[in-house]
């Protein structure tokens, strides 16, 4: 593949969406990748050879997804409307959350995962507690549990200091904006549960039903999600990338997976491979970690100012 | 190449007065001789790889390998894959390629369609389709020009808007053809019959445009993802089988047929001129089982043998 023109990188030759191009040069596809490896790295005089494609494919994409769980750092970033049933669900390619905020009057508040649980499955009971089947034995269950009720009922209460918290019954206090102000206990709460101490909404992630179960002071609120995926781009291998600083990893990473798994490989080969490719992900990750003296720089001069 | 084989074998046997092979019989032991030493070519080149592996071969002059490398590229042949249907192609066969094949090297596949339809118009060297603009397709010149009523192909070398101007003349009026860009090519791969189910159903492994595989079932080649599905999509670099040599004579004179080259049915060997003594050698020993002389067969065997551990 050529590289790109400069007309084709600010405008896509003309086509639609112009914006394809942008900033693609950081990344290097995975078809190249591929290729790359198949031609540099396997054959007659290389240490692979023999090895179908699929195999080389398989490692590449298990490499990079790999990589997209944390050397990366490529955050997806999605923003959605939280239900009245306080439900978010989570997005097609999600794997894993970073951080979820709440963003509210131009300001992002980031939320705590609920310590305890905030959703249920639940069966339907009789009067004495024996579970009920329908006509086929399966057991016949409500649309909400209890505790999903209450919390999307707003009648929950919460173990956060936020307005569900039982504490804050019964005190006078100021409502403005949306929001509870009270006269007191402002900074001393002598012994606190920090873990807990924090006025946002909670949340809690229910992952084999793929959503994001909010507290009730969500409903109606925009939720910002910050999760990583695995990069595998909805299965279009044309759209799979890697980062340049993680390239020779890669290549170090689909060597070391095929020699480890092969026969008759020896042993100070394959641990070779293991330490090329350990080293090569610590140089790619130290390079990712962007440390700028300017930006250290920055940091450093709030050392003199004075703790009041 | 030919005569001169034909002449040392015989040379060769009529010492003594030993005997002689009748031209017809020459000829099917040169077919046999050529594809002895054609098929002998591969396994030479594996067994230089692995010299060259264990660093006992040498550059330059040296490179052995690269002499059979040579060898073997004389059979090379490149060509579009007859459709058959759905995600099946015809293998090279002498009524699709005009040739058998030996292996199947590389499957090469064309995966962006630029423009299709039928020529409304003549010219030479020109393909012509009022119909559509071929700029405005993005058709450009290195792309792949396919005739879909007679399965022939042919290259741009520029582009008009209803014109296109091709490297060979393959179109008359109303044929049906489509044009393949010539950069977006995707390399199949042969996988086998027991792993492609699995290869289909993997998530990560599933073949794509990006990374096309075929299984072969003769004689059809199964293209993966299905959407291969048309003539022009497939292209086969292969080794063919070499041609069956033949030595071609016209009327006898003095008792002797008299080698004629112009016949229309002549083949020489397509071996390089290096292999002629081994092809005297090979031939001698055929020739001899024919006449029941054990002395000829022997002198073939034995200088074969010696010319084969020197070449070690």
């Amino acid at each position: 593949m050529a590289y790109l023109s400069e007309y084709q990188y600010y405008e896509n030759d003309g086509n639609s969406p112009s914006n394809a191009n942008w900033g693609s040069y950081q990344y290097v596809s995975l078809k190249d990748i591929v290729n790359n490896f198949m031609l540099m790295y396997a054959g007659n005089h290389s240490l692979v050879n023999n090895e179908e494609r699929f195999k080389v494919l398989f490692h590449a994409k298990r490499g990079i997804q790999e990589l997209n769980y944390d050397a990366f750092k490529e955050i997806k970033i999605l923003e959605l409307n939280v239900s009245n049933t306080l439900k978010y669900v989570l997005p097609s390619d999600y794997v894993n959350w970073v951080r979820i905020s709440l963003y509210q009057n131009g300001v992002l508040r980031p939320m705590s995962e609920n310590i305890q649980t905030n959703w249920s499955d639940a069966y339907l009971q009789d009067n004495d507690a024996n579970i009920l089947f329908d006509i086929n034995g399966n057991i016949l269950k409500p649309e909400f549990s209890n505790i999903d009720y209450e919390r999307i009922k707003g009648t929950k209460k919460s173990i956060y200091l936020n307005p569900n918290n039982p504490q804050f019954d019964g005190f006078e206090g100021y409502y403005y904006d949306g929001e509870w102000y009270f006269d007191f206990q402002v900074g001393a709460r002598f012994g606190l549960n920090t873990e807990t101490a924090n006025f946002n909404p909670t949340f809690k992630i229910d992952k084999k039903s793929g959503v994001i179960n909010f507290s009730s002071d969500m409903a109606g609120e925009l939720c910002i999600l910050e999760y990583v995926s695995d990069g595998m781009e909805g299965g279009d291998d044309t759209q799979i990338s890697v980062n340049k600083l993680f390239e020779e990893y890669i290549y170090a990473y689909i060597e070391y997976s095929i020699l480890h798994s092969k026969l008759n490989v020896q042993e100070y080969i394959v641990r070779r491979a293991q330490k090329k490719k350990s080293s090569l992900l610590r140089n790619a990750k130290i390079r990712m970690s962007n440390i700028h003296p300017s930006r250290l720089l920055m940091n450093m001069r709030g050392r003199d100012k004075w703790l009041k | 190449m030919i005569n001169s084989v034909r002449n040392t074998v015989l040379s060769i046997l009529n010492k003594n007065n030993y005997g002689y092979i009748s031209p017809s019989d020459f000829n099917l032991f040169a077919k046999q001789a050529q594809l002895d030493i054609f098929e002998d070519y591969f396994y030479q080149y594996n067994y230089n790889i692995n010299k060259e592996n264990a660093r006992a071969s040498g550059t330059g002059y040296a490179n052995i390998t690269k002499g059979y490398e040579e060898s073997i590229n004389i059979f090379s042949e490149s060509n579009f894959l007859v459709h058959s249907s759905i995600n099946k192609f015809f293998t090279p066969s002498p009524s699709t390629t005009n040739d058998n094949y030996y292996l199947l090297n590389r499957v090469d596949i064309y995966t962006n369609l630029r423009a299709n339809g039928f020529t409304n118009g003549t010219g030479t060297n020109e393909l012509i389709d009022t119909l559509t603009d071929f700029i405005a397709s993005g058709v450009k010149a290195g792309d792949i020009v396919l005739n879909l009523t007679d399965n022939t192909s042919s290259e741009v070398v520029s582009v008009a808007t209803n014109v296109l101007t091709i490297d060979d003349d393959i179109f008359v009026l109303g044929d049906e053809f489509s044009v393949y860009s010539g950069s977006d090519i995707s390399e199949a791969e042969r996988v086998s019959q027991s792993k492609i189910s699995l290869l289909n159903s993997s998530l990560l492994t599933a073949p794509s445009n990006t990374f096309p595989v075929y299984t072969q079932e003769e004689p059809y080649l199964y293209m993966f993802p299905k959407t291969i599905n048309s003539y022009g999509a497939v292209k086969c670099q292969y080794i063919r089988y070499p041609k069956d040599p033949k030595w071609t004579y016209v009327a006898l004179s003095g008792g002797e047929p008299s080698f004629n080259a112009s016949s229309p049915d002549y083949q020489d060997f397509e071996i390089p001129i290096s292999d002629e003594p081994t092809l005297v050698l090979k031939i001698l020993q055929y020739a001899g089982m024919s006449i029941r002389e054990v002395a000829a067969t022997q002198f073939g065997q034995s200088l074969e043998n010696l010319e084969t551990q020197k070449e070690r």
